[in-house]
């Protein structure tokens, strides 16, 4: 899977923070890059169901909203921090570290 | 009452009580929602007080509390680390969702003669210690769960503190129990902004009353606190003036609006439950203010009856202005201060109530039938 682009959206929780980075994984630190794209790979995530969110939800879980972008198309996941099934956290940490790291630059 | 409709006619309401005290759990749907239309009908507060005595009476013990320690894992509810009555802990995110849960439970048995949030007393269990770097704390339908916030980051890239630290999440995530029991609201879009909506109401509310402090004293703000002092921001909302509770170069803008003209459509954020709730917020900001005293009294009261009584799982907006309305109207008479000052709120926030008029007359179907339903002797609709 050549990974052109992901949009990693989080939105919802107590706090109802919202926030979307668009990453690149070339503009990534290599060692970085290469973990989350092994990830990706691992998690066969084009193959991921669309949704993986518990219903009804639960109030105040965050929502991630997940898309990979390649060349051949794109493909989206809807999850929650608890309802994500445990091989997803990991992807989500990686991905919630990159978007604070990106939120922190703008600063 | 010259006309006999529905179950009133033929049960007197001391065995309906009973039925809804001691029946299966179906009879005890049943009956209680026989005993809110006969409250309906007889209208006033009287009644009303006559109902929450049936239904609320104790059922089990008082307050009943427990706090885990997930140790930043993910498993609940992880190890017990205090029961009540059991002394103070050295670690004071476990006190403050001790002292959190009680506060909470206080408010709603003291005020609203509610014995926890499923008023029959159920246990309040609150995890702390969720994860690690865990910015939120939730209610899992069970219990009370909440992370420490940026504790594994260097000081000064924190923005949240742990979320115990602000009394009024513990009222949040308490009061998602409540209306989980009652109007059951769903969480997706108003219905959902509504559920969020109470549980800021009654979270500011169980601070309100902990700190003794008027609709002028209090801050109205949610989540004191919990933002550190990296971000430019007194706390999450406000409801006084939502959409001003921060303004930060990382965290962004307080995205809520106050009035129907600002209403936010949106897919995320389950259709912006956390910030569509801006606007009921501020309405009950301008209810409470405008009466004056005590916001858990009054105010809190309207809001605690159309909570349990009238809300249902796909209420919007405009049904919880009516709702409320009405509810003045039976607890404190048409056209009653209280009345008006809930009519002001809603208007403010671009809502016009409607309705006011007598309740809509109890289901027809007949004395003999309601009693079969209610005996389970007939299947129910």
């Amino acid at each position: 899977m050549k990974v052109e682009r992901i949009t990693f959206e989080r939105s919802g929780g107590f706090a109802g923070m919202h926030n979307v980075v668009n990453i690149d994984p070339r503009d990534l630190p290599k060692e970085q890059a290469e973990a989350l794209l092994e990830r990706l790979d691992e998690l066969d995530f084009d193959k991921l169901p669309a949704q993986a969110m518990k219903k009804p939800s639960m109030p105040d879980e965050i929502t991630y909203r997940i898309t990979v972008e390649t060349k051949d198309g794109e493909h989206t996941v809807v999850t929650g921090d608890t309802s994500a099934p445990e091989e997803m956290q990991e992807l989500i940490q990686m991905l919630s570290r990159i978007a604070r790291k990106q939120a922190q630059n703008k600063k | 009452m010259h006309k006999h409709s529905g179950i009133n006619c033929f049960i007197p309401p001391h065995i309906l009580k009973n039925i809804a005290t001691k029946g299966t759990e179906s009879q005890k749907v049943l009956a209680i929602d026989t005993l809110k239309i006969s409250a309906q009908m007889r209208g006033r507060r009287q009644a009303l007080a006559d109902f929450s005595a049936a239904t609320f009476r104790v059922a089990a013990g008082g307050k009943d509390r427990i706090v885990y320690d997930a140790k930043n894992g993910s498993s609940l509810p992880g190890a017990i680390v205090r029961r009540e009555g059991e002394a103070a802990s050295a670690d004071v995110a476990v006190n403050e969702a001790y002292d959190g849960s009680g506060v909470t439970y206080d408010l709603y048995n003291d005020v609203y003669k509610r014995n926890s949030i499923d008023a029959s007393g159920m246990r309040l269990d609150s995890t702390v210690h969720y994860r690690t770097g865990y910015d939120n704390a939730f209610w899992d339908g069970e219990q009370m769960v909440y992370g420490d916030g940026d504790e594994n980051l260097p000081v000064d890239e924190r923005l949240f503190n742990r979320f115990t630290i602000a009394l009024d999440v513990i009222g949040h995530e308490l009061t998602h129990g409540v209306t989980q029991f009652e109007a059951k609201l769903t969480y997706f879009q108003q219905p959902g902004a509504l559920n969020e909506s109470m549980s800021d109401v009654f979270g500011s509310l169980v601070k309100q009353y902990q700190l003794a402090q008027t609709a002028a004293q209090a801050d109205w703000i949610i989540g004191a606190g919990l933002l550190t002092a990296n971000v430019n921001g007194v706390g999450i909302r406000s409801m006084k003036a939502p959409g001003t509770a921060y303004d930060d170069p990382v965290l962004g803008k307080d995205p809520q609006p106050a009035h129907m003209k600002d209403y936010v459509t949106t897919i995320s954020d389950n259709g912006g439950v956390h910030i569509n709730s801006g606007i009921p917020n501020h309405a009950f900001y301008i209810t409470a203010v405008e009466l004056g005293g005590n916001a858990w009294e009054r105010a809190g009261q309207i809001w605690y009856v159309t909570l349990k009584d009238k809300l249902t799982a796909d209420s919007k907006f405009q049904d919880c202005a009516n709702l409320t309305y009405q509810v003045a109207g039976e607890l404190f008479g048409a056209g009653s201060i209280e009345q008006q000052a809930v009519k002001k709120g809603w208007a403010e926030v671009g809502l016009t109530v409607a309705g006011g008029g007598p309740p809509p007359p109890p289901e027809p179907g007949g004395c003999l039938a309601a009693l079969l339903r209610l005996l389970g002797a007939a299947p129910s609709r």
